[in-house]
């Protein structure tokens, strides 16, 4: 029977790895957990980035779409998985990546754009914010500084550990960081939800933030299965993230949520509600959707929003202002693809959001296998006013500017 | 035999590519040919052809190397010295050669069992319907045997590098005769 056979197979896998790493056997890879008999041979899979990065010469950027007045051009490329962005207070910009091991930072000099590695060795480091003269890095289980980092870029200063021991269970999924500076003076960063659809320990799928100056951690919001994009609403002070939801429960479900925060501590419906008002098959039963906070903007099915920040630069028209800029990394487990594009969210006269295209063009067949050539992954605003939008598909940053007329 | 001089001793084979690496190339793919065989279509039982092998797949392993995560006493100072952009050229002119038919023939038996288990262990799912490869996965058809076995098998001991934990995944429920029925049906298989 192949029941017996598979038990014994695992058995034997069991004794095997036990007897060489003292650790259980690998669970399936996070993104296939939670699929039903059905999916099991689904064609779905998520796409891996060019980690030696494509020429910008090689791709083809007459697709990309920007609205009328506006203007997008590659500002850098060969930034190997360029993911998150942060702006130096000097120009330096500080980019991520979270299958590489590195941090780069891309100096402006006279127009040319000079890459270099600063950091090297890291554990998974797609976070990273700077806050006074210090960089901070999120790795997969560690949050440091690097003090002085920008007037050091070819002798970085060692790190400083701010909190450790964030990833004690070396988690299959979900284990990279975003990391942000609040108003408060606080880090704030994720902590994803260990798979797909599963029960998360006490600290896990939450939002936390620590304070650099004790170390002291808090769970700042719960229920979060993952997100990897929040910002601060520029009167509010609230703050605002992007969160992805569960997978396998078809092409149009559950949505990817735009959350606030308005107290600390509230509950966003992970592993048990989703998108507000759709219980989880499993670990949805005999709960309300009524216990959790519901998003304040539904974004579309996998659509995968990452990085955003509000617009507070003086480039854009004044309609731009307080508008929200959301990369959306596109969509994987939905047979016909989204996303992949960078969208704005306005706010009409109530504080009510609402999604507007910005950037698009990425997405070229989404019947195709793979359907785009870039995906965007965060967007940072410069000094100038110009957008910076990262793609680690090919590890490239583009800049959208707007001319007046 | 070309093959036969990386074939004798791997220190020999990694002297003479750290000799040419040493060099300030741009990247070559006939220095590649000493141990991959001409045009990428490996003579040698252990190495892996790159012929016709999906662009992304060869320059995401380059990178592996390249950055420790996966190990081999010739690759690895190979890769060292490999810039993204060298990679990038190498892996375009690999993916366009024409990779030659199999010298593996996979037994009768092997031939009716292995579609099956390609199935039962999802080795369909990623490297496609006739195992060749897509994207960042790569071929399997007609690959070399001895290297496809090895790789199995440092995948199920935990022991090669996995970008994504799916091989980790995959090999763990394969016993020692699923592997071999595997290895011995794909190695056989058309690449084309």
């Amino acid at each position: 029977m192949s029941f017996c056979k598979a038990l014994a197979a695992a058995f034997l896998a069991m004794f095997a790895t036990a007897a060489l790493a003292q650790q259980a056997p690998s669970a399936p890879p996070s993104w296939q957990q939670g699929r039903d008999a059905q999916q099991a041979s689904s064609p779905l899979h998520p796409f891996a980035p060019h980690m030696t990065g494509r020429a910008s010469k090689d791709l083809p950027l007459d697709k990309l779409k920007v609205p009328a007045g506006f203007k997008v051009e590659v500002w850098a490329d060969g930034i190997a998985e360029a993911r998150s962005l942060a702006l130096g207070d000097k120009g330096t910009v500080f980019v991520s990546n979270r299958l590489a091991k590195d941090v780069y930072a891309v100096v402006d000099r006279n127009g040319q754009r000079e890459v270099k590695t600063v950091l090297k060795g890291l554990n998974a480091p797609n976070g990273v914010v700077f806050n006074k003269g210090t960089l901070y890095v999120a790795e997969r289980d560690r949050i440091t500084r690097y003090d002085g980092i920008e007037d050091n870029l070819d002798s970085p200063p060692a790190a400083k550990v701010v909190v450790d021991g964030l990833d004690p269970q070396n988690q299959p999924g979900h284990f990279w960081k975003f990391l942000a500076m609040g108003p408060d003076g606080k880090l704030y960063y994720n902590v994803g939800a260990p798979g797909n659809i599963v029960m998360p320990s006490y600290f896990q799928a939450t939002i936390s933030r620590v304070d650099p100056k004790s170390g002291v951690v808090e769970t700042y919001a719960q229920g979060v299965r993952n997100s990897v994009g929040f910002d601060w609403h520029p009167q509010t002070k609230q703050l605002w993230f992007t969160e992805h939801g569960r997978d396998w429960l078809g092409d149009d479900s559950p949505s990817d949520e735009l959350n606030v925060v308005k107290t600390k501590g509230q509950h966003f419906g992970y592993p048990y509600c989703h998108q507000g008002d759709t219980l989880d098959p499993e670990f949805g039963k005999h709960r309300s959707c009524s216990e959790f906070t519901p998003p304040a903007l539904k974004l579309g099915a996998h659509v995968a929003p990452l990085g955003i920040r509000f617009y507070t630069g003086k480039m854009f028209p004044a309609e731009y202002q307080g508008n929200i800029f959301m990369a959306r990394h596109g969509s994987w487990n939905r047979t016909t693809k989204q996303g992949y594009d960078v969208v704005r969210v306005t706010f009409d006269a109530d504080g009510k959001p609402k999604l507007q295209p910005f950037l698009e063009g990425f997405l070229t067949d989404e019947k195709a296998d793979p359907p785009m050539w870039g995906r965007p992954v965060d967007v940072l605003q410069m000094k100038d006013g110009s957008l910076l939008v990262s793609d680690d598909y090919n590890g490239i940053i583009y800049r959208v500017s707007y001319a007046k007329k | 035999m070309n093959g036969s001089f990386c074939n004798a001793g791997a220190a020999a084979c990694a002297a003479a590519l750290c000799l040419l690496t040493g060099i300030a190339l741009a990247a070559d793919p006939q220095l590649c040919a000493a141990c991959h065989g001409p045009e990428g279509n490996s003579v040698i039982p252990a190495n892996p052809s790159l012929a016709g092998q999906p662009e992304q797949s060869i320059s995401i392993q380059l990178f592996q190397f390249r950055e420790g995560n996966r190990k081999d006493p010739q690759m690895t100072p190979i890769a060292a010295n490999l810039s993204n952009k060298e990679m990038n050229e190498l892996a375009a002119y690999f993916s366009k050669q024409k990779a030659a038919a199999p010298s593996h023939k996979t037994a009768p038996e092997n031939a009716a069992a292995g579609p099956k288990l390609a199935q039962q262990f999802n080795c369909v799912q990623c490297h496609g319907p006739a195992l060749r490869g897509q994207q960042h996965i790569p071929r399997l058809a007609g690959q070399q045997y001895d290297y496809l076995l090895a790789q199995l098998r440092k995948f199920k001991a935990q022991k090669r590098a996995d970008l994504d934990g799916n091989m980790t995944s995959a090999t763990e429920p394969l016993t020692d005769k699923d592997i071999e029925i595997l290895i011995d049906y794909v190695a056989g298989l058309s690449p084309q």
